[in-house]
């Protein structure tokens, strides 16, 4: 799931291997911020913010800390957790931005398959937080559950634990049955 | 609950999820859960190509420059924040810590330079300072600031310029040669300082050997231009005792000393110096008044009116010589104590001379300077450690802190936005 081992701090490969994060992350990363933030202008901005700070602090990035899919992140969910806080410091509006882009791409799919997205949407929506988040970092970000403990700080059993947990929350909330 | 105490259905979906992530085939009772991730990422919003792109064009081209060995501004400050850079820097700290303290040790600058700058200065040694067992190499490689080159013979009073020093015991400083060959200068100013110097050195020697060190005792004595006034050797056994009143040329008392302290091992030295200059001065002008009283009083004899006036001249006349011869004595008597200085030798039954001491090389003498240094490095390290640790801990203290509390104003920040 995660190509890359080690970021080296200069060097032929130092360009290949942050092309190769960058490549393999940013779309994950992005979808994930998005969920987060609900904004797809403060997404953007987030998503470079994070790109940047990895950047910036590579020489920092300690492999026997984590994986460099689970330490880029931690770096977005913080970014995104601080514009939140700035959000509610400064009493921004919070809440669901009109993404004209995701109603178009609802438009284009089957009946039964948008309507289903408009159930789990909804259900993502009335999730706690916490467990919403395990589920964005896992479907979306597609952290292993190591790198999932690394972005949550705890132990990995407990964040397969919380991950098992909000699913089966997820699917009551979306009617779901197995 | 811990992972081993999830139920085998748990695990299984999620080792499922974990394939349905690699795109990997799952069993048909996984289906559901395929479905919904799939769901979940499709409700996630997709990045706008423009920005994709932007993106793409910001990093991908940072990274080769990066690659190229290109260097942001942020970055090299970033970088000067690096372990490597951090361990360069604090190396040099180190070393120039190092090099600060070993110049203000002065170890290695007296294994240098000889050690000039303590000659002179050591008066009094006694063995327990361990200072004594050095004597002969201090005063060896002292002589040559404590007693000047062109030294009068005996008989001739050593007269310093200037800085003379009153008083028993006081430090004998040798005049700057300049100084008193300056004419017109400070010496015009200053007269002439007359120094009665006196020394005991008390030595310590097999009684075996007790014989041999008294012959190398009036032998180096006689070479240094000194006489033995009186001794007293007594070779008797364990009890052997020898002792010398030696008179020796001002000049050549150091020399002395350093080739007596390296005969045998030295139990103590005491060195005293006296100001004799104004008894000198005080005795001169006595003397230039009782000359001039004299001529007088002769000149008063040649036109004596009667026989009985006469008489009683010649009797002033008589009394008045006599002082004259007296503080003649007198100031002979001074010239002689500032020009021989006496030093008495007391050769004690004792261990045998460590030879290291009195030969100990350079090389041995800056390793031993250099352990030293070291030694006062770890105590200056240990002081500053002792005071800046309780400021680093409270400062992490407060950074974990910080960390703690900032990490959890995210956790609010998240929960109270949806």
């Amino acid at each position: 799931m995660t190509a890359l081992t080690v970021i080296p701090d200069g060097g032929p490969q130092a360009s290949e291997q942050f092309e190769a994060l960058y490549r393999s992350c940013s779309e994950d990363l992005f979808g994930y911020v998005a969920s987060i933030v609900r904004d797809r202008a403060a997404a953007e901005d987030i998503t470079a913010i994070a790109f940047e700070r990895a950047y910036r602090r590579r020489a920092l990035f300690d492999i026997h800390r984590g994986s460099p899919r689970s330490w880029l992140f931690a770096i977005a969910r913080n970014a995104a957790l601080d514009e939140l806080r700035r959000r509610r410091r400064t009493g921004a509006l919070l809440g669901d931005v009109a993404d004209e882009r995701a109603a178009e791409e609802l438009e284009e799919l089957d009946g039964d398959l948008a309507e289903r997205r408009l159930l789990v949407r909804e259900g993502l929506a009335a999730l706690d937080p916490r467990d919403r988040e395990v589920i964005l970092l896992k479907f979306v970000g597609r952290l292993s559950n190591a790198e999932l403990a690394r972005v949550l700080r705890c132990s990995e059993s407990n964040a397969g634990t919380r991950l098992h947990r909000a699913i089966e929350r997820l699917r009551e909330v979306c009617g779901v049955t197995r | 609950m811990s992972r081993d105490e999830l139920n085998a259905r748990a695990l299984a979906e999620l080792d499922a999820l974990e394939r349905i992530l690699a795109r990997e085939p799952v069993a048909e009772e996984h289906l559901e859960l395929a479905a919904l991730v799939d769901s979940v990422r499709g409700c996630a919003m997709k990045m706008r190509p423009e920005f994709s792109a932007e993106l793409a064009a910001r990093f991908e081209g940072r990274g080769r420059r990066l690659g190229a060995g290109a260097r942001s501004s942020l970055h090299t400050s970033r970088r000067w924040l690096g372990g490597g850079r951090l361990a360069f820097a604090g190396g040099g700290a180190v070393a120039a810590a190092v090099a600060l303290t070993i110049l203000l040790s002065g170890g290695v600058r007296d294994a240098l330079f000889g050690g000039g700058s303590t000659h002179g200065t050591v008066h009094t040694l006694s063995p327990s300072s361990g200072a004594a067992k050095n004597a002969s190499r201090v005063l060896r490689s002292g002589a040559p600031s404590t007693v000047p080159h062109s030294t009068p013979s005996l008989g001739t009073p050593e007269i310093h310029q200037g800085a003379g020093v009153n008083g028993v015991g006081a430090t004998a400083t040798a005049p700057a040669p300049s100084a008193a060959a300056t004419p017109g200068s400070s010496f015009a100013a200053n007269p002439p300082r007359l120094i009665a110097r006196g020394s005991s050195l008390t030595l310590a020697s097999p009684p075996s050997q007790m014989q041999a060190v008294a012959n190398q005792i009036v032998a180096a004595t006689e070479q240094q231009g000194g006489v033995v006034e009186h001794s007293n050797v007594d070779v008797s056994g364990p009890g052997s005792y020898a002792s010398f009143s030696l008179a020796v040329p001002s000049g050549h008392l150091g020399r002395l000393i350093a080739t007596l302290s390296s005969l045998a091992s030295v139990r103590a030295l005491n060195q005293t110096t006296q100001d004799i200059t104004s008894s000198y001065q005080g005795e001169n002008a006595l003397l230039a008044r009782r000359l001039k009283a004299l001529a007088s009083l002769r000149t008063q004899l040649a036109t004596a009116a009667s026989a009985t006036a006469a008489a009683d001249l010649r009797k002033q006349i008589g009394a008045v010589e006599h002082r004259i011869t007296i503080e003649r004595a007198t100031i002979a008597r001074l010239r002689g104590e500032a020009s021989n200085a006496t030093l008495s030798v007391q050769v004690v039954p004792g261990a045998a001379a460590k030879k290291h001491a009195v030969a100990v090389s350079p090389l041995t003498r800056a390793y031993h300077d250099a352990l030293h240094a070291l030694q006062e490095i770890l105590a200056i390290a240990l002081v500053v450690l002792a005071i800046l640790l309780p400021f680093a801990l409270c400062g992490l203290a407060l950074w974990w802190a910080a960390a703690g509390v900032r990490q959890r104003a995210r956790e609010r920040a998240m929960r109270a936005a949806h």
